[in-house]
Parts: structure tokens; C-alpha cells; sequence
């Protein structure tokens, strides 16, 4: 009984990371967005990313 | 837990017969008339001899003390084995282990034609014992005897102690006495036990196979539900053990399979870079807007990754970069920014070094279409000039996935692997082989 819950378990996560992979999926993290005005191509400043004003690490060890 | 009454003498004879108990003249019925040798009058619990005609008195008592009386009435029919089996006799046996008295009981079942065999019940655990059809082999090699061997299956000693009977009735093929004590030894092999009985010069083997309380209810027809069995008997099967070799085989196919994945999906990703281009940051010199956009790429193929590299050549110093990955025809676009930092230096524990000078980013499921980056750099402007690499690359292979996966995968053997573990502690550990020495409250 475990070894089938388990073979079927298996399957599932193989296939997950294979549809993952297919996909194209990514772990990093990013925003998505839709209908970016085309006039950003022409004037990049229109747009102000969400990910503006940082806070950077500035030191080392 | 031993459960080993000596070998039935004589042929089977099956015949019932109405007798009177000579201490008290309560009736007795003899349901293995011929074949037991001793008989319990279950009024005033007299030990009578079943071979002599007019039931001789072996043993009498004062007063009878029974607080549990059998699971199994005397005289219910079951079938074990394919055999229906009277239940005619009922003991109370007990050891005695660092002043703690542990107690089971035993059945007698009778077969005119199979003669007879027994139950043992210890705490809601139960086991179908039959007399040893021969004599099961010791390891001699060692001053206590080890395991055993019986029917080509090894057995491993489990405890050596002296057993009491504490309470007889019914009917039994031996000359049975309460207060009579024997040396047992038990040894298993789930879900089997061999057990070794030594009393008055004999010694007798009896093999045991472990029941659920309620296939003994099944087997008998009786009311109600078993009694709860209560932490885990010497022979009890592990309940996940069987499994423990077929669940890291088929982890071992699905870690090659994920392998085989790995590889193929490698081979086959097209990795084709569709833009590269290097650029400058003069923090030093702030000419107004700091975003660009780059000249537009193609993105072929299907639904897939888009690998963003960013490489600057920093020393103590960093950059970022806000990207917006933007689809020229359709304004879908992906926002996201990445740090690339790179610091080195000296001090008591030798030379350190944090960061790098590369960064990598994986857009995921990206259509196919025109596309273009608008890049915001920010750097520190104590550093005025920094020069940086962008490169986009189409259709690349994420292989955190396949970690994920494994690690995923690996999860169900490695708990049925420690509950195997721990359900073989916890049987052990009663046994006078315990895992681990047990300390007592000084540590000792």
C-alpha cells in the first residue's frame, strides 16, 4: 500500500518538474506586468520600476 | 511471553462426558475426554486429574482469585487455519521483571481430529501458537544462546525469564498447577517467535504467529471489539518495514529518472544567446535620467526561460540594475532587479571575499516575440565609474528544480525508514537486548 501511495507520489513529482521545466518555470522573483505603455521605448523615464530605491548593502565583511 | 505447554499425549478421541467434580459436586463437562490430562471445575477451581475415572483432586484452593476471566469464553468454536477449534482450557501466566509483575493469558483450543493448539494474549496482542513439529536449532557459539533456527528461518533471542501460572481452568493436556514456574526463552522473527519451556527436567518448543485482536474476534465470533493492543509486542510485524527496500528501490528510479531529465532537458534547451551589450555608469557625473532601453531581440522558439546575465568588473563596490523585460508588440513585461556586489579584503582570519562580480536572473515562461530591457543602474557615487555586461539568453535549463525534486523524493523513505527504526527500538528495548544501556536518575 505505501509503495503504491509512493510510486504514485513519485510520479507526480516527477512530472511536476518536468511540466516545471517545460514550462519554463523560474524560481526567481519578479513582477509581473501587463500592457506596459509602448512609450516607455521611446522615453524610459515614464516608468518607474517597483523595485526602485533599494536599500544596498555597502560594506563587506 | 512464552506460550509452550508440553506435546498432547494419545490419539484423538473426540467424546464429551458429564462428570462431577469430587471437591464440590459441581457438574464437569469433558470436551477433550481421553486426550486432557488435566481439568479446572469452574466452581471451585479444584486442578482434577482427566485420566482417572472419577476425577482424583490434584490441587484445591482456599480461595479463587480471578480478576480477569478469559476474553474467550470456555467452550466458544472458532476456526483458525481452516480448523474449527474448541476453546477448552484458560490460563493466567505472569514474570516478574525488576519487581514489576507482567501478565497474559493462554488458550487452550481442541480438535478432535487436529488435536490441540493455542492463543496467547498479552496486553491487546495476540498470537496462533502451535507445538514445534521439531526441534528448532541453538546457536551454540556464545555463552547465551543467541538465535535459533527453525524450519530454515533464523530467529533472534528476545528475553530469558521464569514464568507463574497464576490461574487455571478449563482443561489442559499436561498436568497443569497454578504456582507451577518455568524457564522461558523466547526468540523472534516477526511475525513469528519460537518459544523454549523448561520445567521438571523437560523442555518443550512451541512456534507462535502474530494475530490482530480482531481476526481472533473474526475467527471465534465474538460480541464487542478486541481490546486495544498497547505498545508494540515482541513478534508484532512492523507496520512499515516490508516496505522500507521497495520504497528506496523505487526512490533509486525516480532519482535516475529525475537524472535522466536533467540531461535530456539540457541537451535539448537552446541556450542561444539573442543579446549582449556592455555599458557604463558615471555616478560621478548625473546627466538627468539614469533609465535606457536597448535595441530589440527576438525570442523564438516556444513558451520558455529568458536567462538575464549581468557581469561588472567591481572591486569593494556594487550596482544595481532595475530590468524590465518588455514585450515591444504586446506590453507584457516582467520587472525585477538584481545586486551584483563584489567585496574583498584582509584581516585577522586571513583574506575574505563576499559576493561576485556576475549575477544571473531566469525569466520564466516567456512567449516568443520582440522584445527589449529597460535598464535604471544605481551604484554608489563614491565609485564614479563602473562598467557592466548585459546578456540575455533564450531557453535555458533550471536545475534548482531537479534539487527540489530529489529532495521532494527523498522525503517518504527517509520517514519510513526512521518509523522502521523507532518501531524496532521500541520492541527491542523490552527485550533483555535493549538498543541502548538504559541510565539510571544518577546517569550511571
Amino acid at each position: 500500500m505505501f509503495r503504491k501511495l509512493y510510486l504514485l507520489y513519485g510520479m507526480l513529482v516527477i512530472s511536476s518538474v518536468g511540466f516545471a521545466e517545460y514550462r519554463g518555470w523560474s524560481m526567481d522573483s519578479m513582477n509581473q506586468l501587463k500592457n506596459v505603455p509602448k512609450s516607455v521605448r521611446d522615453n524610459p523615464g515614464s516608468y518607474r520600476s517597483i523595485y526602485s530605491g533599494y536599500h544596498h548593502y555597502t560594506g563587506g565583511k | 511471553m512464552s506460550s509452550s505447554p508440553p506435546l498432547p499425549p494419545g490419539a484423538p478421541q473426540p467424546a464429551v462426558k458429564a462428570l462431577f467434580c469430587p471437591k464440590c459436586g459441581a457438574a464437569i463437562s469433558l470436551r477433550a475426554l481421553g486426550q486432557a490430562v488435566s481439568a479446572v471445575c469452574g466452581s471451585c477451581h479444584s486442578i482434577l486429574d482427566a485420566k482417572s475415572p472419577q476425577l482424583q483432586i490434584l490441587q484445591t484452593f482456599e480461595k479463587i482469585v480471578s480478576s480477569d476471566p478469559p476474553l474467550i469464553p470456555l467452550g466458544t468454536r472458532g476456526r483458525i487455519r481452516g480448523t474449527d477449534y474448541e476453546t477448552i482450557g484458560f490460563q493466567r501466566r505472569s514474570i516478574k521483571v525488576e519487581g514489576v509483575q507482567y501478565s497474559w493469558h493462554e488458550y487452550v483450543l481442541f480438535n478432535p481430529y487436529k488435536g490441540f493448539r493455542y492463543l496467547s494474549e498479552y496486553q491487546g496482542h495476540w498470537n496462533d501458537v502451535a507445538v514445534c513439529k521439531e526441534q528448532p536449532v541453538i546457536d551454540t557459539r556464545f555463552s547465551i544462546a543467541l538465535s535459533a533456527n527453525y524450519l530454515g528461518e533464523t530467529y533472534r533471542h528476545f528475553q530469558s525469564t521464569n514464568a507463574t501460572t497464576d490461574f487455571v481452568l478449563g482443561e489442559f493436556p499436561w498436568e497443569v498447577r497454578v504456582g507451577e514456574q518455568a524457564t522461558t526463552t523466547d526468540y523472534v522473527h516477526p511475525p513469528r517467535m519460537l518459544s523454549r519451556e523448561q520445567a521438571s527436567g523437560e523442555e518443550s518448543w512451541s512456534i507462535g504467529e502474530y494475530m490482530e485482536g480482531k481476526d481472533v474476534w473474526s475467527a471465534f465470533h465474538l460480541p464487542g471489539s478486541p481490546p486495544e493492543a498497547i505498545g508494540i509486542y515482541e513478534n508484532q510485524p512492523s507496520p512499515v518495514g516490508p516496505n522500507i527496500k521497495s520504497v528506496w528501490a523505487a526512490f533509486a528510479l525516480f532519482a535516475l529518472a529525475l537524472f535522466v531529465f536533467m540531461i535530456s532537458f539540457d541537451l535539448h534547451a537552446k541556450k542561444e544567446p539573442v543579446f549582449s551589450a556592455s555599458y557604463q555608469l558615471n555616478t560621478g557625473q548625473p546627466v538627468g535620467e539614469a533609465s535606457f532601453v536597448t535595441d530589440t531581440f527576438d525570442l523564438s522558439g516556444r513558451t520558455s526561460t529568458v536567462e538575464v546575465k549581468t557581469s561588472a568588473d567591481l572591486q569593494n563596490n556594487w550596482i544595481y540594475l532595475n530590468y524590465v523585460l518588455i514585450n515591444q508588440d504586446t506590453g507584457e513585461a516582467w520587472d525585477f532587479g538584481r545586486e551584483v556586489s563584489f567585496y574583498t579584503g584582509y584581516d585577522s582570519d586571513g583574506s575574505w571575499k563576499e559576493g561576485g562580480q556576475q549575477n544571473t536572473v531566469i525569466v520564466p515562461s516567456v512567449p516568443p516575440g520582440k522584445y527589449y530591457l529597460r535598464i535604471e543602474p544605481e551604484a554608489d557615487p563614491r565609485h564614479p565609474r563602473i562598467s557592466y555586461t548585459v546578456e540575455v539568453i533564450r531557453d535555458v535549463p533550471v536545475n534548482g528544480y531537479y534539487g527540489i525534486g530529489f529532495l521532494v523524493l527523498l522525503i517518504p523513505p527517509i520517514m519510513i525508514t526512521w518509523r522502521a527504526f523507532s518501531f524496532e527500538r521500541s520492541r527491542w528495548s523490552e527485550s533483555d537486548h535493549p538498543p541502548m544501556p538504559i541510565l539510571n536518575s544518577e546517569g550511571n
